[in-house]
Protein backbone atom coordinates (compact mmCIF):
# COMPACT_ATOMS: atom_id res chain seq x y z
CA UNK A 1 0.00 0.00 0.00
CA UNK A 2 3.04 2.12 0.80
CA UNK A 3 4.53 1.83 -2.08
CA UNK A 4 1.59 2.38 -4.53
CA UNK A 5 1.19 5.46 -2.54
CA UNK A 6 4.72 6.40 -3.01
CA UNK A 7 4.35 5.53 -6.45
CA UNK A 8 1.55 7.48 -7.61
CA UNK A 9 2.90 10.61 -5.54
CA UNK A 10 6.12 10.08 -7.85
CA UNK A 11 3.77 9.83 -11.03
CA UNK A 12 1.52 12.74 -10.00
CA UNK A 13 4.77 15.02 -9.13
CA UNK A 14 6.30 13.77 -12.43
CA UNK A 15 3.59 14.72 -14.89
CA UNK A 16 3.37 18.57 -13.21
CA UNK A 17 6.77 18.33 -13.58
CA UNK A 18 7.28 17.81 -17.57
CA UNK A 19 3.61 19.71 -18.27
CA UNK A 20 5.11 22.58 -16.23
CA UNK A 21 8.57 22.84 -18.06
CA UNK A 22 6.74 22.39 -21.48
CA UNK A 23 3.84 25.15 -20.53
CA UNK A 24 7.97 27.07 -21.01
CA UNK A 25 8.60 26.09 -24.05
CA UNK A 26 9.38 23.08 -25.96
CA UNK A 27 11.86 20.68 -25.42
CA UNK A 28 13.28 16.88 -26.42
CA UNK A 29 13.52 14.17 -23.86
CA UNK A 30 17.05 14.23 -22.94
CA UNK A 31 16.87 18.34 -22.30
CA UNK A 32 13.83 17.59 -20.04
CA UNK A 33 15.29 15.28 -17.69
CA UNK A 34 18.09 17.76 -17.38
CA UNK A 35 16.11 20.29 -16.91
CA UNK A 36 14.16 18.77 -14.34
CA UNK A 37 17.25 17.97 -12.54
CA UNK A 38 18.90 21.48 -12.93
CA UNK A 39 15.79 22.95 -11.45
CA UNK A 40 15.46 20.83 -8.67
CA UNK A 41 18.42 20.43 -7.34
CA UNK A 42 18.88 17.02 -8.23
CA UNK A 43 15.53 16.08 -6.09
CA UNK A 44 13.99 14.66 -9.46
CA UNK A 45 15.48 12.97 -11.63
CA UNK A 46 14.11 10.99 -14.42
CA UNK A 47 16.48 8.03 -15.70
CA UNK A 48 15.69 7.18 -19.64
CA UNK A 49 13.61 4.36 -18.49
CA UNK A 50 11.49 6.44 -16.14
CA UNK A 51 10.79 9.20 -18.36
CA UNK A 52 9.51 8.21 -21.95
CA UNK A 53 6.95 5.62 -20.93
CA UNK A 54 5.52 8.75 -19.21
CA UNK A 55 5.80 10.99 -22.16
CA UNK A 56 4.12 8.65 -24.08
CA UNK A 57 1.63 8.43 -22.02
CA UNK A 58 0.98 12.12 -21.50
CA UNK A 59 0.93 12.14 -25.47
CA UNK A 60 -1.90 8.85 -25.75
CA UNK A 61 -3.73 11.12 -23.32
CA UNK A 62 -3.11 14.24 -25.83
CA UNK A 63 -2.11 16.71 -22.97
CA UNK A 64 1.70 16.87 -25.23
CA UNK A 65 2.53 16.44 -28.77
CA UNK A 66 5.86 15.51 -29.87
CA UNK A 67 7.19 16.23 -33.44
CA UNK A 68 10.91 15.62 -35.02
CA UNK A 69 13.07 18.77 -35.74
CA UNK A 70 16.64 19.57 -36.06
CA UNK A 71 18.33 20.67 -32.35
CA UNK A 72 20.87 23.52 -32.10
CA UNK A 73 23.65 20.84 -33.09
CA UNK A 74 21.57 19.89 -35.99
CA UNK A 75 20.74 16.63 -34.82
CA UNK A 76 16.55 15.17 -35.53
CA UNK A 77 15.34 15.33 -31.71
CA UNK A 78 11.60 14.45 -30.75
CA UNK A 79 10.59 18.04 -29.70
CA UNK A 80 7.14 17.90 -27.02
CA UNK A 81 5.01 20.86 -26.72
CA UNK A 82 2.10 21.44 -24.27
CA UNK A 83 -1.39 21.21 -26.06
CA UNK A 84 -4.01 23.34 -25.77
CA UNK A 85 -5.41 20.30 -23.39
CA UNK A 86 -1.95 19.70 -21.45
CA UNK A 87 -2.57 23.71 -20.88
CA UNK A 88 -5.96 23.43 -19.82
CA UNK A 89 -4.96 20.16 -17.31
CA UNK A 90 -2.29 22.08 -16.09
CA UNK A 91 -3.84 24.75 -13.90
CA UNK A 92 -5.69 21.71 -11.80
CA UNK A 93 -3.08 20.51 -11.18
CA UNK A 94 -1.20 22.80 -10.32
CA UNK A 95 -3.58 24.33 -7.98
CA UNK A 96 -4.64 20.46 -6.50
CA UNK A 97 -0.70 20.36 -6.06
CA UNK A 98 -0.86 23.62 -4.30
CA UNK A 99 -3.79 22.58 -1.71
CA UNK A 100 -2.19 19.26 -1.32
CA UNK A 101 1.47 20.75 0.08
CA UNK A 102 -0.47 23.08 1.96
CA UNK A 103 -2.38 20.40 3.89
CA UNK A 104 0.48 18.48 4.34
CA UNK A 105 2.37 21.58 6.04
CA UNK A 106 -0.70 22.13 8.05
CA UNK A 107 -0.50 18.54 8.99
CA UNK A 108 3.35 17.70 9.52
CA UNK A 109 4.65 21.96 9.49
CA UNK A 110 7.11 20.20 6.73
CA UNK A 111 8.00 23.94 5.61
CA UNK A 112 9.57 24.49 9.08
CA UNK A 113 11.10 21.44 9.49
CA UNK B 1 31.26 6.34 -32.55
CA UNK B 2 28.67 4.09 -31.16
CA UNK B 3 25.75 2.91 -32.97
CA UNK B 4 23.02 3.29 -30.31
CA UNK B 5 20.40 2.57 -32.92
CA UNK B 6 21.56 -0.85 -33.10
CA UNK B 7 22.34 -1.06 -29.47
CA UNK B 8 18.90 -0.01 -28.82
CA UNK B 9 17.00 -2.24 -31.10
CA UNK B 10 18.98 -4.99 -30.29
CA UNK B 11 17.88 -4.63 -26.55
CA UNK B 12 14.33 -3.13 -26.50
CA UNK B 13 13.49 -6.41 -28.08
CA UNK B 14 10.76 -7.48 -28.19
CA UNK B 15 8.40 -4.55 -29.08
CA UNK B 16 5.13 -5.11 -29.96
CA UNK B 17 4.80 -1.84 -31.72
CA UNK B 18 3.74 -0.95 -35.54
CA UNK B 19 7.04 -0.77 -37.27
CA UNK B 20 7.07 2.84 -38.19
CA UNK B 21 6.50 3.44 -34.23
CA UNK B 22 8.81 0.99 -33.12
CA UNK B 23 11.47 2.76 -35.03
CA UNK B 24 10.32 6.01 -34.08
CA UNK B 25 10.87 5.32 -30.41
CA UNK B 26 14.38 3.34 -30.79
CA UNK B 27 15.64 6.40 -32.62
CA UNK B 28 14.43 8.56 -29.99
CA UNK B 29 15.67 6.42 -27.29
CA UNK B 30 19.19 5.99 -28.89
CA UNK B 31 19.16 9.77 -29.25
CA UNK B 32 18.47 10.63 -25.81
CA UNK B 33 21.62 7.60 -25.05
CA UNK B 34 23.59 9.34 -27.16
CA UNK B 35 23.20 12.76 -25.93
CA UNK B 36 23.75 11.16 -22.37
CA UNK B 37 26.92 9.73 -23.35
CA UNK B 38 28.39 13.38 -24.86
CA UNK B 39 27.51 14.58 -21.75
CA UNK B 40 29.47 12.29 -19.52
CA UNK B 41 32.61 13.07 -21.75
CA UNK B 42 31.52 16.24 -21.48
CA UNK B 43 32.30 16.50 -17.88
CA UNK B 44 35.72 14.72 -17.75
CA UNK B 45 34.33 10.88 -17.85
CA UNK B 46 36.48 8.33 -19.23
CA UNK B 47 35.34 6.81 -23.12
CA UNK B 48 34.59 3.28 -20.83
CA UNK B 49 33.71 5.10 -17.60
CA UNK B 50 30.72 7.23 -19.91
CA UNK B 51 29.51 4.11 -21.95
CA UNK B 52 29.17 2.33 -18.56
CA UNK B 53 27.23 5.01 -16.85
CA UNK B 54 25.13 5.36 -20.30
CA UNK B 55 24.17 1.45 -20.42
CA UNK B 56 23.06 1.97 -16.50
CA UNK B 57 20.57 4.34 -17.82
CA UNK B 58 18.59 1.41 -18.44
CA UNK B 59 18.75 -1.90 -17.00
CA UNK B 60 15.78 -3.37 -16.93
CA UNK B 61 15.26 -3.17 -21.10
CA UNK B 62 11.94 -5.89 -21.32
CA UNK B 63 10.25 -4.02 -17.97
CA UNK B 64 10.98 -0.97 -20.57
CA UNK B 65 9.71 -2.63 -23.62
CA UNK B 66 6.35 -3.29 -21.65
CA UNK B 67 6.43 0.19 -20.14
CA UNK B 68 6.56 1.54 -23.45
CA UNK B 69 4.05 -0.25 -24.73
CA UNK B 70 1.35 -0.01 -22.16
CA UNK B 71 1.95 3.89 -22.38
CA UNK B 72 1.23 3.81 -26.39
CA UNK B 73 -1.01 1.23 -26.59
CA UNK B 74 -3.20 0.23 -23.27
CA UNK B 75 -6.55 1.96 -24.65
CA UNK B 76 -8.69 2.97 -21.06
CA UNK B 77 -12.27 1.31 -21.49
CA UNK B 78 -13.53 4.77 -21.99
CA UNK B 79 -11.78 7.97 -22.92
CA UNK B 80 -12.09 11.45 -20.87
CA UNK B 81 -14.70 12.71 -23.12
CA UNK B 82 -17.35 9.57 -22.67
CA UNK B 83 -16.60 9.36 -18.95
CA UNK B 84 -16.90 13.18 -18.20
CA UNK B 85 -19.86 14.11 -20.77
CA UNK B 86 -21.80 11.53 -22.34
CA UNK B 87 -22.20 9.30 -19.76
CA UNK B 88 -23.13 11.21 -17.46
CA UNK B 89 -25.28 13.16 -19.86
CA UNK B 90 -26.92 9.38 -20.89
CA UNK B 91 -27.82 8.75 -16.85
CA UNK B 92 -29.34 12.81 -16.64
CA UNK B 93 -31.39 11.38 -20.16
CA UNK B 94 -32.32 7.60 -19.11
CA UNK B 95 -33.21 8.75 -15.29
CA UNK B 96 -35.37 11.78 -16.69
CA UNK B 97 -37.49 9.90 -19.71
CA UNK B 98 -37.74 6.84 -17.59
CA UNK B 99 -38.89 7.84 -14.31
CA UNK B 100 -42.52 8.30 -15.24
CA UNK B 101 -42.97 5.41 -16.54
CA UNK B 102 -41.10 3.38 -13.21
CA UNK B 103 -44.02 5.31 -11.76
CA UNK B 104 -46.49 4.08 -13.99
CA UNK B 105 -45.19 -0.06 -13.70
CA UNK B 106 -45.90 0.53 -9.67
CA UNK B 107 -49.28 1.22 -10.96
CA UNK B 108 -49.50 4.47 -9.32
CA UNK B 109 -50.89 6.17 -12.08
CA UNK B 110 -49.44 8.69 -14.30
CA UNK B 111 -46.66 10.64 -12.84
CA UNK B 112 -48.60 14.38 -12.80
CA UNK B 113 -45.99 17.36 -14.42
CA UNK B 114 -45.01 18.72 -11.44
CA UNK B 115 -44.19 15.76 -9.10
CA UNK B 116 -41.63 15.21 -12.47
CA UNK B 117 -39.90 18.34 -12.49
CA UNK B 118 -39.77 17.59 -9.00
CA UNK B 119 -37.50 14.84 -9.52
CA UNK B 120 -35.70 16.27 -12.18
CA UNK B 121 -33.04 17.75 -9.78
CA UNK B 122 -32.03 14.53 -9.17
CA UNK B 123 -31.40 13.71 -12.49
CA UNK B 124 -29.13 16.82 -13.13
CA UNK B 125 -27.52 16.26 -9.61
CA UNK B 126 -26.84 12.59 -10.80
CA UNK B 127 -25.02 13.77 -13.50
CA UNK B 128 -22.99 16.38 -12.65
CA UNK B 129 -22.14 14.45 -9.91
CA UNK B 130 -20.87 11.97 -12.06
CA UNK B 131 -18.95 14.58 -14.56
CA UNK B 132 -17.35 16.14 -11.79
CA UNK B 133 -16.03 12.71 -10.99
CA UNK B 134 -14.92 11.73 -13.55
CA UNK B 135 -12.99 14.64 -13.66
CA UNK B 136 -15.34 16.94 -15.94
CA UNK B 137 -14.86 20.75 -16.19
CA UNK B 138 -17.89 22.54 -14.96
CA UNK B 139 -18.71 23.13 -18.62
CA UNK B 140 -19.07 19.58 -18.98
CA UNK B 141 -21.28 19.20 -15.94
CA UNK B 142 -23.40 21.44 -16.91
CA UNK B 143 -24.19 20.35 -20.72
CA UNK B 144 -24.30 16.45 -19.20
CA UNK B 145 -26.97 17.87 -16.49
CA UNK B 146 -29.27 19.91 -19.60
CA UNK B 147 -28.63 16.61 -21.91
CA UNK B 148 -32.19 15.45 -21.56
CA UNK B 149 -33.35 19.23 -22.65
CA UNK B 150 -30.81 19.56 -25.50
CA UNK B 151 -32.39 15.83 -26.65
CA UNK B 152 -35.95 16.78 -26.42
CA UNK B 153 -34.97 19.92 -28.51
CA UNK B 154 -32.95 18.29 -31.21
CA UNK B 155 -35.54 15.54 -31.59
CA UNK B 156 -38.38 18.38 -32.35
CA UNK B 157 -36.04 20.07 -34.67
CA UNK B 158 -35.88 16.64 -35.90
CA UNK B 159 -39.53 16.55 -36.15
CA UNK B 160 -39.78 19.55 -37.59
CA UNK B 161 -37.32 19.24 -40.47
CA UNK B 162 -39.22 16.12 -41.07
CA UNK B 163 -42.57 17.83 -41.11
CA UNK B 164 -41.26 20.53 -43.31
CA UNK B 165 -41.08 17.88 -46.49
CA UNK B 166 -43.68 15.83 -45.56
CA UNK B 167 -46.61 16.34 -47.69
CA UNK B 168 -48.96 16.76 -44.88
CA UNK B 169 -47.66 19.43 -42.32
CA UNK B 170 -47.59 16.96 -38.65
CA UNK B 171 -45.85 19.42 -36.77
CA UNK B 172 -45.48 23.30 -37.36
CA UNK B 173 -43.18 26.14 -36.20
CA UNK B 174 -46.20 26.94 -33.66
CA UNK B 175 -46.03 22.87 -32.18
CA UNK B 176 -42.06 23.55 -31.95
CA UNK B 177 -42.88 26.92 -29.86
CA UNK B 178 -45.55 25.14 -27.65
CA UNK B 179 -43.65 21.81 -26.95
CA UNK B 180 -40.33 23.85 -26.22
CA UNK B 181 -41.57 26.11 -23.78
CA UNK B 182 -41.66 22.93 -21.23
CA UNK B 183 -37.49 23.28 -22.16
CA UNK B 184 -37.22 25.89 -19.87
CA UNK B 185 -38.60 24.53 -16.36
CA UNK B 186 -37.56 21.75 -17.46
CA UNK B 187 -33.97 22.92 -18.06
CA UNK B 188 -34.02 25.14 -14.58
CA UNK B 189 -35.04 21.94 -12.76
CA UNK B 190 -32.23 19.75 -13.87
CA UNK B 191 -29.89 22.96 -13.31
CA UNK B 192 -31.33 23.23 -10.16
CA UNK B 193 -30.11 19.56 -8.81
CA UNK B 194 -26.23 20.14 -10.77
CA UNK B 195 -26.24 23.04 -8.74
CA UNK B 196 -24.20 21.71 -5.59
CA UNK B 197 -21.71 19.94 -8.16
CA UNK B 198 -20.49 22.56 -10.08
CA UNK B 199 -18.29 24.66 -7.53
CA UNK B 200 -14.80 23.65 -8.11
CA UNK B 201 -13.83 21.63 -5.33
CA UNK B 202 -11.31 23.20 -2.82
CA UNK B 203 -10.82 19.65 -0.56
CA UNK B 204 -9.95 16.37 -1.92
CA UNK B 205 -6.41 14.77 -2.86
CA UNK B 206 -4.66 16.01 -6.02
CA UNK B 207 -4.58 13.58 -9.11
CA UNK B 208 -2.17 11.52 -8.40
CA UNK B 209 -2.75 9.05 -11.02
Amino acid sequence: MTKRIRSQIARGSAELAILALLAEQPLYGFEISKRIQEKTGGALHFTLASLYPMLYDLEKRGWIAGRWQPNRAGRDRRYYCLTPAGKKELAPLRREWNFFFQALDRLAGVTNA
Amino acid sequence: MHDWIALVRERLLPLDLPPKEAQEVVAELAAHLEDFHEEQIGKGARESEAQQKTLNEIVRWRQLARNIQRAKHTEEVMNPRTKQLWLPGLVSLTTALFSPMVVALMRLGDLPQSLWLALLPVCGGAAAYLSRRAGGQRFERIVSALFPVGALLACFCFILLVSTFATVRFFTLSDFVHYSKWAFPQGAALLLGALPFLRTRSGGTPSLS
